[in-house]
Formats: structure tokens, C-alpha cells, sequence
């Protein structure tokens, strides 16, 4: 016992060197090569940032971003094995001459996905765990620990199961992990990422009385650039090589930097917009093949189309769910008809998963019933629509369809074609080839812009890249109802674009499409929105009526996020009507 | 989105779960030596009826969910039990007296008796286990491994955060199946479904190591394992009620042994 405080303190004098206040960052020629990988991910960085700033870091995916993240916190190159290059300060300390464990007394680093960055069962032991690592005598410790929950507004969670908080209060449980250790620099890698709109509201608010303290140097990776922009005093622009753009003032960014960043597939803010000349359609590799004369632009959604999805009051109870919550669905109904695309919204445990998982027959429902028709050619008759639970596996592949939010849990393949030709082989062994056109999973990989990859094991491609396999896996046999859990999760906007003009294409078959999602920038190209809370739809109507008036509390984080510079090709309501 | 809720066991305090995990470990491996080094029913029996009844005074744990958790469990106890009295060799003795027949099967007293000792003693571990680890959360027993036993840091608090991601694990396994039942995937054969078990658990396999990797990086910006001599928020000392609970564990195990039969 005596030796651990004796331990504590001796570590708690070390950490004392804090009291000089927040550091200032500075980057001469930086650059990080992952062993194994032959291009860099970061190239060349050189800025610096004074101390007590907040510095936004903006690229597009794969543009090493968390990689300068991890590079701040010691991780690289202490803990991840590579070729480092130039120079990285964080106030005295050169981070590659100095050793992780004193790095760590400075820095925090708050990852994305909340359930992969908490260790413990128990919110109290969760945020003693990084004082526990660093020495922290008990008294401190239990000092620290409630005044850590205090700053994050998580009083009173301290003997909470941390499986059991909400996705906004894991994120907020991460950052108090980070804060008790009394870091002087934060470092935020998307925080809000993973986080449904009243999570990713939390959270910004989190960071927002974090900035107006003035008392860390903050660095912020962040998607949703409408809420990080507002807090930032300086922004750090990278492109898709891991390149430095610009650092500048986040007011007074040039043109010419905004047009390159809008240029390197990356989500630019609506208030630089009007400074690029190119906006919109500009280069977006993706989205320019849409434009006007894309597939869809002749496409009217309309409410007239066969039905190919019905769901009648639809009420469902978790039969391991002790807690005596409400019923995961209570009393849901949605229809669904030929070529119309439905966003489905709501905060985490609205129902939305169980919706997905009732409507494809993976679970029946307690009451109400489901119905699902397959497509028809034009002057065929409309087909009864059909309880999934009765259909075998193949009638079920033609009607309706799951792409994960996580797009691995899906591979069948070996390779990429396989990936593409597995539906389709498995509709052939079962006989309900209707038309004898012979697959071509290669020509399919190219339209995907895969075309490279077709030998290629589906779990070494990127997160865009698996995406837009997950889809291509469909096209040889796409089902009547394509229903998604976060399509986009985790693109930039030319891996967005690039998954709406797919799904675009899709509908042109007459598919109706289902996204469950989070990112409101989603619903102008939605024909409808259904929003779910508690096990009910407490909207049914236009994405427009929607935004104008979320059906939420607060509503503002999907009234102001559905600004973006996605191409102004992809069928959306607005171009539409 | 999480597709399944994950149920914990709610427990109220308890005399056991007030006691140092180590000591529970302690006294329920003594049960578990003494239900194992005999061949006839009636140490099971005795460690059975000790276990319910610390189950249901001390334990802490929610009752009416216990059933629930052990009948996994269940089954293997009845198919144990059914096929170590139907194969037992002395049913073929003709010198012992059957205590039933039917037709061509005969089950000898003996037969009966080892059948059920083997069932039992699957009750006393499933029963004991529930003792020793139900009555406190998994970081409990970290602790006192590691503070009390001298556990390496790595292994108790990497088997931790194991645990706390466990049933993420369950999620994907459904995920998985579900993904390939919607691409009209069907494994009809025998040799069809092993292999298609096989590529589901290599899927969840690169999922979990994924989440691991994650998991790994996120404890090592925390300090974890960075050479600093680890402290510990909670403190675990051995109070009266630890020595009661293995004096009194080990006195029921010895009991169970030596009182007559």
C-alpha cells in the first residue's frame, strides 16, 4: 500500500511540469511510412500550432489523418513500427526522442469508435484504469475520478456497467478517461463518428466547453464539419497522399487551398463553398459521372409504383431483455414501393436495427405481419406480397437484401470476384436463374471502380473500397428491397458520392431502398423519411417537412448537418421537384 | 448499432458479495477437488445442496434468472447422466440385481448410482462456478488476481477487456449468418455446413482481431503496460468475512468427504 503512494507521487511530481500550460505543436518535415507499406501516409508536414489553439485537421479518408493523431500521442512511432521522418514537437518534447509514458502524462487521445476504447465493466474503474497505468495514488485517484465524470456531465454513473451507456455516454466516458490523467494537449480522432445525432450533439457540446477553456491545445479530426468548424481557430488541410494543403487561420482560407481539398474526395464546409469557384460538381471522380445525364436524373419517385414492401403493425419485445423498457417495436407499419428510397432515422435503440432484422425474416415479429413481393417486369402483374418467414433462402435473396453497416460481416469471398459471383451461383445451384445472361463479375468490379481489385482478398481493401464491393456483391441478382444500415458511415464525400450514384443506378431497376442512418446530409436524396423513437415511427413524410421540423429533441443537429458539397448530380429531392 | 441487448446480472450486496473474489476461488476449488475425488453420488449431493443454499442466503444473485443461465448446462447434465448409466459395464452383470428392465436394456444399481454421480458433480461445477464468479463483476476478480495472487497486468486486464467486448462477438456471429442467409447462401449438405462454419468463424475471427487491435492501441494511449509500476483504485484487503468464507468452504468440502455415508 505505502509503496504504491510512494509510487503515485513520485509520478504525480513528474506529471507536475503540466502546470506550465498547454503546448504548442510543431511539425518540420513530418512524415510516416507503416512498416509493410510502401507509400507514406504522411508526407512532409511542416506548421506550427501555438499553445491553447484548436487546430481542425480536414483530408479525406486514407489521407493520414489518425495517423497524425496517433503520431502527437507517442503511438507512432513508440508503440507502431515504421519510417519516421522529420520532426514532431509537443511543447519541449520531440515526440520520437521521447519516451511513450511521458508523452502519455501530456497527451489524450479520444478515439472513434467508443466500444473498441473502453476497457473496463465499470465506469468508475474505466476512467481510473489510465491512472492506475500511470501510477496515481489511491487518494488521488478517488479525488480524480468523480471530478472527471463531473466535467464530462457523467455524475453519478460511476458504478454503471459501461456496456450498458448510451453510444454519446461512452464518448463522453472516453474523454473523461483522457481528462483525469490532466493532459495538457487533447487530441480527438472523430469522435462523434460512431454516434447517433443526440450522441454527436453531446459530444460537440463536450468539445465546445473543452475549447472555450482555453486550457488544452486541441487537435480535432471530425466529419461533421458544420458543429467542428465554429471551434476551430486553425485549420490543417491534407490530401488523399497524406500532403500538407494548407494551415491557415480557420477564417482565411485561400481558394486555391479549398478547391484542392474539395478536389481530394474530402468533406469541404458549406461556408468555404462560395470561396470555390468549382464547387459542387467539381472533380468529385465519383460524382461526375453522374451529372445530368446521369441514370437517374429522369427518375420520378413516385408514390404510384408497386408495393414491394408492407409491414402492418409490427410490435416486438426482446425476450432476454429484463429491464422491462419499452417493446424494441411497438405497433410499426411502412410501405414501400417500386423505385422509392426511405431514410430511416432515429437515435440508437429507436428500433431501427430490429426493424431491418424483422423485415428480412431474420426475426418474426410478436404480433403484426411483414409482406415482401420480388420485382416484376413491366407487363407482368404486380406479385402478392409474401411473409419472409415462408420463403426459402433464394425467394428471399430476390426480394429483399441486408448490407451491414459493417461491410466485412458480409464477405463470403476469397476474392473480390468471388465476392461478385457468390449470389449468383447460389441463385443458379438453386434454379431460379430466370434469364440465362452469363455472369461477368469482372466487368461488374469495373464499373465499381474495382476493377484493379478483382484478385484481391475483400478484408485487405479499404472501408470505401469494401463498401462498394458490398453492392457490387448484389448487381448480378439485386434484390426488389435493398435495405442499409449506414451506408455512408465513415466515407469522405467522394466515397459517399460514390455509394448514392450506385444506389442511384440500383433504382433505376425499380428497387426500393431503405437507409438506416445517422448522416443528415443523407436526406435531401431521399424520397421519404421515417423516423423511429422508442419502438414507434413518429414521422412518416418528405425529407424537407423533416428537416423543417425534427420530430426530436434537440432536432438542430439534423436541421444544421445537412449541409455538405456532395455533387449536385445524385438524384435528390431537390433537383427532382 | 448493437443488435442484441446484453443482459448482465444485477446483484445486490451480499455477504459473498462483500468477499475478495480470491477467497470465493479459493474455497470453491476445494468443492470442486472434493466432487471430483470420489466415484458415489452422495458428495455431489451434499456440495449441491451446500451450493443452493449459499446461492440462495449469500450470494446476492438475482434468483429466478439463475435456471436460465445453467440450462446450457442443463442438457449436458441429463445427456451425461443418461448415457453413463446406459453404457455403464455393470449392466451387463448378471450377478447384480437390475432395478429396471426394458426389453434388451437393464440398468444395475451400481450403474444408476455412477450415472448419477456424474451428473451431479457437472450440477456442483456449474453451481460453483456461479458462486465464485456471480457474486462480483469481472474486474473484482482482476484485481484480486492480480493485487492478491500477483497475476501479471497484461493477461488479467487484457482477459478484462476481452470479456467486455465478448458480447460484440455475439452480434457479429449473428450478423454473419444473417448476411449469408440474405445472398441465398444455403448450406445443405453435411460437409456444405462445416464448411460454412468454418468461413463464418474466420470471418468473426478477423472481426474480433480487428476490435482487439483497436482495443490494444486505445489502452496503450492510456499508459497501459508502459513501465510505470501500476496502482490500483481499488483496494482488496482480506477481512474477516474472507477467512470465514474459506474456513467454511473448506470445512463444507471435508465434510462432504468424511461424514458417514
Amino acid at each position: 500500500m505505502s509503496t504504491d503512494d510512494l509510487n503515485g507521487s513520485a509520478d504525480r511530481a513528474v506529471g507536475g511540469a503540466k502546470a506550465s500550460g498547454p503546448p504548442s505543436i510543431e511539425a518540420i518535415g513530418l512524415g510516416w511510412t507503416y512498416a509493410g507499406r510502401s507509400r507514406p501516409a504522411l508526407r512532409d508536414l511542416t506548421f506550427r500550432l501555438e499553445p491553447g489553439r484548436v487546430l481542425l485537421v480536414l483530408g479525406p479518408s486514407g489521407s493520414g489523418k489518425s495517423t497524425l493523431a496517433r503520431a502527437l500521442a507517442g503511438l507512432v512511432p513508440h508503440v507502431l513500427a515504421g519510417d519516421w521522418q522529420g520532426s514532431l514537437r509537443v511543447g519541449e518534447m520531440k515526440v520520437a526522442q521521447t519516451p511513450a509514458r511521458l508523452l502519455g502524462e501530456r497527451v489524450g487521445l479520444v478515439f472513434q469508435d467508443p466500444d473498441s476504447q473502453l476497457v473496463m465493466a465499470r465506469v468508475d474503474d474505466e476512467v481510473a484504469f489510465g491512472l492506475e497505468n500511470r501510477g496515481w495514488s489511491r487518494p488521488s485517484m478517488q479525488a480524480q475520478v468523480p471530478e472527471a465524470l463531473r466535467q464530462v456531465g457523467l455524475s453519478g454513473f460511476e458504478l454503471r456497467v459501461t456496456n450498458t451507456l448510451s453510444g454519446g455516454e461512452k464518448q463522453r466516458l472516453a474523454i473523461a478517461d483522457v481528462l483525469a490523467a490532466q493532459p495538457s494537449l487533447l487530441v480527438f480522432d472523430e469522435p462523434t463518428a460512431n454516434l447517433d445525432p443526440p450522441g454527436m450533439y453531446a459530444t460537440m457540446e463536450q468539445l465546445a466547453g473543452l475549447a472555450r477553456q482555453r486550457k488544452h491545445t486541441i487537435v480535432l479530426i471530425e466529419h461533421r464539419l458544420e458543429a467542428a468548424l465554429p471551434l476551430a481557430d486553425d485549420v490543417l488541410l491534407i490530401n488523399e497522399e497524406g500532403r500538407q494543403l494548407a494551415f491557415a487561420p480557420a477564417g482565411s482560407v485561400g481558394r486555391e487551398a479549398v478547391a484542392m481539398l474539395e478536389r481530394s474526395g474530402a468533406w469541404v464546409p458549406r461556408a468555404w463553398n462560395g470561396a470555390s469557384p468549382t464547387s459542387a460538381g467539381a472533380g468529385a471522380g465519383a460524382g461526375a459521372g453522374a451529372g445530368k445525364t446521369g441514370p437517374d436524373s429522369g427518375h420520378r419517385p413516385s408514390a404510384t409504383g408497386a408495393p414491394l414492401l408492407s409491414a402492418e403493425d409490427l410490435y416486438f419485445h426482446y425476450p432476454t431483455d429484463e429491464s422491462g423498457a419499452h417493446a424494441a417495436l411497438d405497433g410499426v407499419s411502412l410501405q414501400a414501393r417500386a423505385g422509392e428510397r426511405i431514410a430511416l432515422v432515429g437515435p440508437n435503440g429507436a428500433g431501427k436495427s430490429t426493424l431491418l432484422f424483422i423485415l428480412c425474416g431474420l426475426r418474426r415479429p410478436d404480433r403484426g405481419s411483414v409482406g415482401l413481393a420480388a420485382l416484376t417486369r413491366e407487363e407482368e402483374p404486380a406479385e402478392a406480397l409474401r411473409d419472409p418467414s415462408q420463403l426459402k433462402a433464394r425467394e428471399i435473396a430476390s426480394r429483399i437484401g441486408l448490407v451491414f453497416q459493417d461491410p466485412e460481416l458480409g464477405f463470403v469471398g476469397r476474392t473480390a470476384r468471388d465476392e461478385v459471383a457468390a449470389t449468383d451461383l447460389a441463385a443458379r445451384e438453386s434454379g431460379s436463374g430466370r434469364e440465362s445472361r452469363p455472369p461477368d463479375p469482372d466487368g461488374v468490379l469495373a464499373r465499381f471502380g474495382l476493377g484493379h481489385l478483382t484478385d484481391q482478398d475483400p478484408f485487405r481493401l479499404s472501408q470505401g473500397e469494401q463498401r462498394r464491393l458490398s453492392l457490387a456483391a448484389l448487381v448480378l441478382r439485386p434484390p426488389a428491397v435493398l435495405l442499409l444500415d449506414e451506408p455512408t458511415f465513415g466515407l469522405d464525400r467522394r466515397g459517399t458520392e460514390a455509394v448514392m450514384k450506385l444506389l442511384d443506378e440500383f433504382r433505376t431497376t425499380g428497387q426500393a431502398q431503405l437507409l438506416a442512418t445517422h448522416d443528415p446530409r443523407l436526406l435531401p436524396h431521399c424520397d421519404r423519411v421515417v423516423a423511429m423513437d422508442r419502438g414507434r415511427v413518429v414521422f412518416d413524410g418528405r425529407p424537407a417537412e423533416f428537416l423543417a421540423n425534427p420530430p426530436y429533441s434537440p432536432g438542430g443537429p439534423w436541421r444544421d448537418g445537412v449541409a455538405s458539397n456532395l455533387a449536385s448530380g445524385l438524384a435528390s429531392t431537390e433537383a427532382v421537384r | 448499432m448493437s443488435l442484441l441487448p446484453a443482459p448482465i446480472a444485477a446483484v445486490r450486496p451480499d455477504f459473498l458479495t462483500r468477499v475478495t473474489p480470491v477467497a470465493r476461488l479459493v474455497a470453491g476449488i476445494a468443492w470442486l477437488v472434493a466432487a471430483i475425488a470420489t466415484l458415489d453420488p452422495i458428495v455431489p449431493i451434499r456440495l449441491t445442496i451446500a451450493a443452493i443454499v449459499a446461492l440462495v442466503l449469500w450470494s446476492g444473485l438475482p434468483l429466478r434468472r439463475i435456471p436460465r443461465r445453467l440450462a446450457p448446462l442443463g442438457f449436458a447434465i441429463l445427456s451425461l447422466t443418461a448415457f453413463s448409466i446406459l453404457l455403464s459395464g455393470t449392466n451387463a452383470d448378471r450377478s447384480l440385481i437390475a432395478i429396471a428392465e426394458f426389453g434388451p436394456i437393464r440398468l444395475t444399481a451400481p450403474a444408476v448410482s455412477a450415472g448419477l454421480a456424474v451428473g451431479l458433480r457437472v450440477v456442483v461445477i456449474g453451481l460453483t462456478t456461479l458462486l465464485v464468479f456471480g457474486p462480483s463483476d469481472p474486474t473484482r476478480m482482476a484485481d484480486s488476481l492480480v493485487q492478491q495472487w500477483r497475476l501479471p497486468d497484461r493477461f488479467a486486464y487484457g482477459t478484462l477487456a476481452a470479456l467486455r467486448v465478448a458480447p460484440f462477438m455475439a452480434d457479429d456471429w449473428i450478423a454473419i449468418a444473417a448476411a449469408r442467409r440474405l445472398r441465398g447462401l444455403q448450406a445443405k449438405s453435411p460437409a456444405a455446413r462445416i464448411r460454412d462454419t468454418r468461413d463464418r468463424l474466420l470471418v468473426m475471427l478477423v472481426a474480433s482481431i480487428r476490435r482487439a487491435e483497436r482495443l490494444a492501441l486505445a489502452m496503450d494511449a492510456r499508459g497501459f503496460d508502459s513501465g510505470i509500476r501500476r496502482t490500483h483504485f481499488r483496494a482488496l484487503r482480506m477481512t474477516w468475512r474472507d477467512w470465514l468464507t474459506i474456513a467454511v468452504g473448506l470445512a463444507v468440502a471435508v465434510a462432504s468427504l468424511v461424514l458417514p455415508h
